[in-house]
């Protein structure tokens, strides 16, 4: 049978035929979607948006296929989602176009009408990528173009199409290397061939291909899932299900009869042992592909409807431990030097572990850290000598003690400020011995000049100043300078008190509870009062102290 | 303004530049956006296409405290569907920059400053 003309009817059906072959995919192109984000919804999204395209063709009854065709195109518009979506919008809607009007096609109207909807694809993006979706259709249509020539039977050019469609989908890897990484072709490419093959069904007469696509492997569904579980993880310790496992289970009649097999229900099952879960089936087998923590469970369901063939196993936890190798409990070559200090606050913390703190411990005022908290850092730290920076007169004496118990080298610099810490790291110097650095380090301590900003939690007479609860005082290391109700009037006359004529520097270390406005008011105060030092602004989130300023 | 990691082995300083020539890049990749456009049209030139060396005109890199909000001026095709080419470009672009420099975008704001009227 030679069929010379499409019409509206025929076109309808092919639509619904398409429509509802991609329903019955989506699953599996989601599968494959690793480009341009491998969020896995490109079946999902393409199939949104062809049902929302064929329900407008479903409004129509018309034998005209421009009209069927426009509806058609109007439909996916409205309901076009993501990127795949968009793009087929825009292939039907230049596919629509490329009509002109006319009630029905020949071969080569139909192939004008395909190269129409490339080129209107085209047209809409800056930087085309091949080997996607856009590579497909337009292959595909040159084939159209090409053939219509000396074809005038539809269905032979739509066959012609598809099979080039199908071979362009193959060749995707090859364009776009994060497709050829996973091992997988485009999904949505595979989209677009899925629904080729409905519109071919529907011009033949046929039943629709029953399942999964021909085109889409159970081997690429598999690389695609693992690539995504490989993005999903870094600690092998995460990994919830353990174990990869894959098998066929070979239907056996008799089995069968007893148990009938239902795919949809198989898979949700299945679904409760695991995850990155993939079942595909026809009349003879059905294979499954699990991460699963019980994998004999996952075999046992499946042995209910036959015998089991080319099984695999792999322990994923092993072979993650292999890949990144286990950090936490292959011990580290030991360091040369090591320097613990505590602070309190991320932003403290922070600062001081990109000068060059070992580890951080977390303490200070009001929450010492015990003496085992820093014998417990000095060992993890796993250097032959350790400085230590306790930045608070409460912690020397822990850290004195720890330094006594440790098995290594440790010297511990009497610093009692945050900012004496932070003086004392940078006067640091590896190439020099443990006694010569500490030495240069106590040094720096005294170097620096500590202002900290906090409130009073009761009323107290300190230092020959009278401080009521709730106001805020101003300590130059370690005596009380000032006192007020306001939180910046107290800042001024603890700097008034600080800050000399041989000053330079002043750094500002921003507590948790200063904003950054109140921040910017006090550089503007200090650069105005204060010409000649230089401001530093570095956010602490201490808590506590509002402010903490080192003066050099 | 920059944006600083902390490695193992020290310290990585990008600029928002960097950022937004990776974002403008990702955003420019998706389906429908027919380019860059500056965030002041008039002082740029209405409608001008920015090329891939202005896409920092374009795109402007946001830092509130810890978190990265990026806003992006583009110029779309017409007969898309622009709610859609703008979730693309907003996914794209967090993906991309979440890939290439480990950076984790809160927002992705777009602004739609054209669209590209093509004869058919």
């Amino acid at each position: 049978m030679t069929v010379r003309t499409l019409d509206g009817i025929v076109f309808t059906q092919m639509v619904r035929f398409g429509a509802q072959h991609l329903t019955n995919n989506a699953k599996k192109i989601d599968a494959l979607n690793v480009f341009p984000v491998p969020d896995g919804d490109t079946g999902t999204n393409m199939n949104l948006s062809m049902t929302s395209g064929a329900s407008e063709v479903k409004k129509m009854d018309s034998s005209n296929i421009s009209e069927v065709a426009l509806a058609f195109s109007k439909g996916l518009l409205m309901g076009a989602r993501g990127n795949s979506g968009v793009i087929l919008s825009q292939i039907f809607r230049g596919f629509a176009k490329g009509m002109d009007k006319k009630t029905e096609l020949t071969t080569k109207d139909l192939a004008k009408a395909f190269d129409m909807g490339v080129s209107t694809a085209y047209k809409a993006v800056m930087k085309p990528v091949e080997g996607t979706i856009l590579t497909v259709v337009k292959d595909s249509a040159k084939v159209a173009v090409k053939e219509a020539k000396n074809e005038n039977d539809v269905i032979v050019l739509m066959e012609k199409v598809l099979r080039e469609a199908k071979a362009s989908l193959k060749r995707t890897p090859s364009l776009l290397p994060v497709l050829k990484e996973v091992g997988v072709v485009d999904s949505g490419g595979q989209g677009l061939v899925t629904i080729y093959e409905g519109f071919l069904a529907a011009l033949k007469g046929e039943e629709l291909p029953e399942g999964v696509t021909s085109e889409v492997e159970m081997e690429e569904m598999v690389n695609a899932e693992h690539h995504k579980i490989a993005q999903d993880f870094m600690d092998t310790s995460e990994i919830e299900f353990g174990y990869c496992t894959e098998f066929m289970v070979k239907f056996d009649e008799e089995k069968i009869k007893e148990n009938p097999y239902n795919e949809e229900k198989f898979r949700n099952e299945l679904s409760e042992l695991g995850d990155s879960l993939l079942v595909v089936s026809d009349e003879d087998v059905v294979k499954v592909h699990v991460h699963a923590e019980y994998p004999g469970e996952a075999m046992t369901l499946g042995q209910r409807f036959g015998s089991l063939i080319n099984m695999k196993i792999e322990n994923m936890r092993e072979q993650h431990t292999a890949i990144v190798g286990d950090k936490k409990e292959i011990p580290k070559e030991k360091v040369p030097y090591a320097i613990v200090t505590v602070a309190m606050g991320k932003g403290l913390k922070d600062l001081l572990e990109s000068l060059g703190a070992t580890i951080v411990i977390e303490g200070g005022q009001t929450m010492n850290p015990s003496t085992q908290d820093i014998t417990d850092a000095i060992s993890k730290a796993n250097a032959e000598n350790v400085l230590i920076l306790p930045n608070n007169k409460n912690i020397v004496m822990a850290a004195e003690q720890a330094a006594k118990l440790a098995e290594v080298n440790v010297a511990v610099v009497l610093s009692k400020t945050i900012p004496q810490g932070i003086s004392a790291i940078l006067a640091f110097h590896p190439d020099n011995g443990i006694n010569e650095n500490k030495e240069a380090m106590s040094k720096a301590c005294g170097q620096v000049k500590t202002g900290q900003v906090t409130y009073a939690v009761r009323d107290t007479q300190l230092d020959g100043i009278t401080i009521e609860n709730g106001n805020f005082m101003g300590i130059s290391d370690g005596k009380i300078k000032a006192t007020h109700q306001d939180k910046l009037e107290t800042v001024k006359q603890l700097l008034e008190s600080m800050i000399t004529e041989n000053d330079e520097i002043l750094t500002i270390l921003q507590g948790e509870d200063v904003s950054d406005e109140e921040v910017e008011k006090l550089v503007n105060y200090v650069e105005d009062t204060y010409e000649d030092v230089e401001v530093e602004v570095h956010n602490g989130n201490q808590p506590i102290y509002s402010y903490i300023f080192s003066v050099e | 303004m920059s944006i600083e990691l902390n490695t193992t082995d020290g310290q990585v300083t990008i600029t928002t530049d960097v950022i937004a020539t990776i974002a403008g890049g990702a955003a420019v990749e998706c389906y429908g956006i027919v380019g860059m456009a500056s965030k002041n049209q008039i002082k740029d030139g209405i409608s001008e296409i920015l090329r891939k060396e202005n896409f920092a005109r374009g795109v402007l890199v946001r830092q509130e405290e810890d978190h990265l909000h990026i806003d992006m001026y583009i110029i779309v095709s017409y007969g898309t569907k622009i709610s859609e080419v703008a979730h693309n470009v907003q996914s794209q672009v967090k993906y991309t920059l979440n890939k290439s420099l480990g950076l984790s975008i809160d927002s992705v704001n777009i602004y739609i400053q054209g669209v590209r009227v093509e004869k058919d």
